[in-house]
């Protein structure tokens, strides 16, 4: 079993301290939501029906 | 020698909770093969990938349960099984946020749908205590740091005397059985409700325009 002597990188800004990991994450997070938003759906359209057609 | 055949009308507990199950949702809505044409988006994926990732996480949480702390310490499968259970977990968390970033910005809560919005939230809330639990379940020096540093927080809301971080056996316990079983309930109430009420038009949408 390792030692893992490093305590991490840390980004500081003003009050706020973040691990680099941590703020990554978050950003990937963030791109994600992003591209979700602007991505088209690869959707089969006999599978979904039109909105005026939903009661 | 047959069962007699129920009495037409006459009340019963079975009864009632037959058609109190049965009414839930409406019929065809409960595993439902078509959706409406906005649902065709990227962004609609994010509740269903968090169910899937609940399961793996449950999947390997009993898997680590049958083996134990020292077949997931020593063994290479147990290894294995533990990063499965961690990264199942992150999955779990980074979806869950992007479905409530998507449902916030698209207010998932018009149309009669305060309560979906509610159980929710409160199994966000629930889940982040049953993942610090885990934290202090590892039986390490990692789960040994962080339950020092949490009692100061416990006891400053004035709980530590009931629900003690420093004691494994108590927070395993919260871990494996009070907290899923919360996780587990207040889930089917959210998807239920999603079920009952549908998912939510978008904001330049006017079926719904009365009830936003």
């Amino acid at each position: 079993m390792g030692i893992v002597l490093a305590a991490g990188t840390y980004v500081h800004w003003g009050v706020v301290s973040i691990s680099l990991t941590n703020l990554l994450i978050i950003v990937a997070m963030i791109v994600i939501f992003v591209l979700a938003l602007v991505l088209p759906f690869p959707a089969a359209r006999d599978r979904r029906y039109p909105p005026e057609d939903e009661s | 020698m047959s069962a007699p055949a129920p009495e037409p009308g006459r009340p019963s507990w079975t009864s009632a909770v037959r058609d109190r199950v049965a009414g839930l949702v409406p019929p065809g809505q409960a595993l439902p093969d078509r959706q409406p044409a906005y649902v065709a988006s990227w962004i609609y994926v994010f509740g269903v990938a968090t169910l899937a990732a609940l399961l793996v996480v449950v999947v390997s949480g009993l898997a680590l349960a049958v083996g134990g702390a020292a077949w997931w310490h020593t063994s290479s499968l147990g290894h294995f099984v533990n990063s499965v259970h961690l990264w199942s977990v992150e999955l779990f968390f980074a979806a869950m946020v992007i479905h409530l970033w998507g449902k916030f910005w698209m207010a998932a809560w018009r149309g009669n749908r305060g309560l979906t919005w509610v159980t929710g939230v409160v199994a966000f809330v629930t889940s982040i205590g049953t993942a610090f639990t885990g934290y202090l379940v590892q039986s390490n020096f990692d789960s040994q740091w962080i339950s020092g540093e949490a009692k100061d927080g416990i006891n400053s809301i004035g709980i530590g005397s009931f629900f003690n971080v420093l004691n494994p056996g108590q927070m395993l316990l919260w871990h494996v059985t009070l907290l899923p079983v919360a996780v587990g309930i207040i889930t089917v109430m959210h998807v239920v409700l999603v079920r009952r009420h549908g998912v939510v038009p978008p904001l330049d949408d006017d079926r719904e325009g009365a009830a936003r």
